[in-house]
């Protein structure tokens, strides 16, 4: 019994096994690299020769990273590794101290520490994508709310992207959420907030439940000049801070989020993710006043809503105009827009340019809405996948560096 | 324009080492090293003046990435011919300027435009210029060690074979940590930076640790091969090619999140 666990012990150990294993994860990672993963079936059929697609699917090389096979290898290979590094230390500390060698093991014990933070990340990992408007806010893991205070993006002169940037505002005790109430315009009531929970998959503050219009005054074409965003009616300028947080948004910490410059609290960090423009109608009433609404927004009246349904792609409208918010007209490609429209408990549905009348309003055109794309990511790997990091960096090069005057000598 | 000069001393290094190369006795010439160091010094200097033009570290696209590796193997090819005790070894410089040549052939052809732009977000971090300068520094080492190893494979002479081996092997191992560091590790820190997520399987990803996997393997089938193995400079001539797929290859066949390198 001692010698079969002995000969297991030591095939468990060996260096040729751990060849053996480094070229078979070679060997999938080259399919997986070669072979595009995750189609469907009848892809690999298509593109592929009859025995060429049958191996892709019997084998699970349509999804190489996740197949039972390339999991069994790496899961000897982490065997091997972690036994090949036990012996390894064992044998190490019998010998004399100034011979001792252990680059080796801290590149072993690095890499054995990255592939359980690897294993944990993949288990644990919660990724959600929020798109805020300045003023829209979003639930965080633990309760706090987040607020977009501020956002920008600059462009180099050829039209990229030069950067991309959020300012937040983050309420660790924010008020508990409160259902949305519908306002009728008429009666002056400031809007709600476009909230939403973190665990909610869809999480995108545009299309919440909250959907009621932002209201700007009107302006005139004269004054070109006003914001393309409502602030008066987002979070900390024209609402209760009851609604919007525990504490005026100027009071709360406040945070700069870019690429590459992430925000870390506590058991999650945020990303920004992309910048993008959001087209919205802008309707006018009577008054004047203008009312902005994105896909899914309705604005009430004393007989009913007009609803903003979807942008009518199919069919362009010499006669349009671009409304930014109060710009003066252009004549350009506009599409039109589909509204639902509800009067005295009667619904029907319009298709209308800008310059038309949709019930009580006028389809004043529309404006382009900057929408700033973040990403919160909680991940228990995270911890483990660093340690691993520092482990195997400071491994490989005390193990292998000093060859550095081999190759000179 | 700097980077044409320097092709063009490379290119006479070149002329002057197939001379020396052929000539049965004798050292290294006393000229090449001296183009070589040159070349280096002239490309480095063509990233600084760009990188001074776009205000950020100018190795976000294929020209400079180009320029970038021409530009370190070029220093290591001085070293090689400078140093005494490896003058006697004429092959492994020339063999080294020829790839040289070829790199800054390649980035004066259409596939590496050289247009000057500055980064864009995702492009503008810290573990970028780790990322690929400890990268490419990897892969220079990694040049050298595959020149040595056709030289190895090709060899009858069992005395130079082994030679060949000892530099094949030193070749590898220093560039080893350099490219594990820079292609795996900070670009791995750096896709968590940039998008939250430490690996994503995207096929420069996959290709850069294919490269990783079959130097790992070379460097653990040596502990156990026999000597006369030619399996083993085959895996590092395997290893070359792979690493210059995921250069290349990967950029020109395969879509990701690396496209813009």
């Amino acid at each position: 019994m001692k010698a079969f666990f002995d000969k297991l012990y030591n095939a468990l150990r060996s260096v040729k096994l751990a060849v053996v294993l480094l070229v078979l994860l070679a060997l999938f990672a080259i399919a997986g690299g070669i072979i595009p993963q995750g189609k469907a079936a009848s892809y690999y059929i298509e593109h592929f020769s009859g025995s060429g697609s049958r191996i892709i699917l019997a084998l699970a090389l349509d999804h190489v990273f996740s197949s039972f096979l390339f999991l069994l290898v790496s899961a000897i290979f982490a065997i091997n590794l972690t036994v090949c590094t036990f012996h390894r230390l064992t044998s190490e500390f019998f010998k004399p101290r100034e011979k001792r060698r252990h680059g080796p093991d801290l590149l072993h014990i690095g890499l054995i520490i990255l592939l359980f933070g690897g294993i944990l990340t993949s288990r644990s990992r919660t990724e959600t994508f929020i798109n805020l408007r300045k003023g829209d806010s979003a639930r965080l893991p633990g309760g706090a709310k987040l607020v977009l205070v501020d956002l920008k993006y600059e462009q180099y002169p050829d039209g990229r992207p030069k950067s991309w940037e959020s300012t937040v505002a983050i309420d660790k005790n924010p008020p508990p959420e409160v259902p949305a109430p519908v306002l009728a315009h008429e009666e002056g009531g400031g809007d709600t907030l476009g909230t939403t929970g973190f665990a909610d998959p869809t999480l995108n503050n545009s299309l919440s439940n909250a959907k009621v219009s932002n209201r700007a005054p009107a302006v005139s074409s004269a004054a070109p000049a006003a914001p393309a965003i409502p602030t008066d009616t987002k979070a900390g300028a024209g609402l209760p801070s009851s609604q919007t947080s525990s504490v005026p948004i100027a009071e709360l910490p406040q945070y700069r989020i870019r690429v590459n410059k992430p925000l870390r609290l506590k058991g999650y960090s945020i990303y920004q993710q992309n910048w993008h423009t959001e087209k919205q109608v802008v309707l006018k009433d009577a008054m004047g006043m203008q009312f902005f609404l994105e896909p899914g927004m309705r604005e009430t009246t004393k007989d009913g809503f007009v609803l903003f349904m979807a942008l009518d792609t199919s069919q362009s409208s010499a006669s349009a105009k671009t409304a930014n918010a109060g710009a003066a007209p252009v004549a350009s490609a506009v599409p039109s827009a589909i509204f639902l429209l509800e009067q005295n408990g009667k619904r029907t549905v319009v298709k209308a340019a800008p310059g038309q009348r949709i019930g009580l309003f006028t389809f004043d055109g529309f404006v382009d809405q900057p929408v700033s794309g973040l990403a919160v990511v909680s991940d228990k790997g995270y911890p483990f996948v660093a340690t691993g990091f520092i482990l195997v960096i400071l491994g490989v090069f005390i193990t292998y560096i000093r060859k550095l005057k081999g190759i000179l000598a | 324009m700097i980077a044409t000069i320097a092709f063009g001393l490379l290119l006479l290094s070149l002329v002057i080492q197939i001379v020396f190369v052929f000539k049965k006795e004798g050292g290294q010439d006393s000229i090449s090293p001296w183009l070589s160091l040159a070349a280096g010094i002239l490309l480095l200097i063509e990233i600084v003046r760009r990188s001074i033009a776009i205000r950020f570290v100018a190795l976000t696209g294929m020209f400079e990435s180009l320029v970038f590796l021409a530009c370190f193997l070029a220093f290591l090819i001085f070293a090689l011919q400078y140093f005494k005790s490896t003058k006697g070894n004429r092959v492994i410089p020339f063999g080294a300027t020829i790839i040289a040549v070829i790199f800054l052939a390649l980035a004066s052809s259409p596939l590496a435009p050289s247009d000057i732009k500055p980064p864009v977000p995702a492009l503008q971090s810290g573990w970028l210029v780790l990322h690929v300068s400890f990268t490419f520094i990897g892969e220079v080492f990694f040049t050298v060690g595959f020149v040595s190893a056709i030289l190895q494979l090709v060899g009858k002479d069992e005395e130079k074979r082994r030679s060949y081996d000892r530099i094949t092997y030193t070749s590898i191992a220093v560039g080893y940590p350099i490219f594990t560091a820079g292609a795996l590790i900070f670009g791995a820190i750096w896709a968590e930076k940039a998008w939250g997520v430490w690996w994503s399987w995207d096929p420069k990803e996959t290709w850069a640790l294919i490269t990783w996997l079959t130097y790992t393997a070379y460097l653990h089938f040596r502990l156990v091969r026999k000597s006369t193995s030619k399996l083993v400079p085959a895996l590092v001539i395997i290893g070359f090619v792979i690493a210059m797929f995921t250069f290349f290859g990967v950029n020109f066949l395969l879509k990701g999140l690396h496209s813009y390198a």
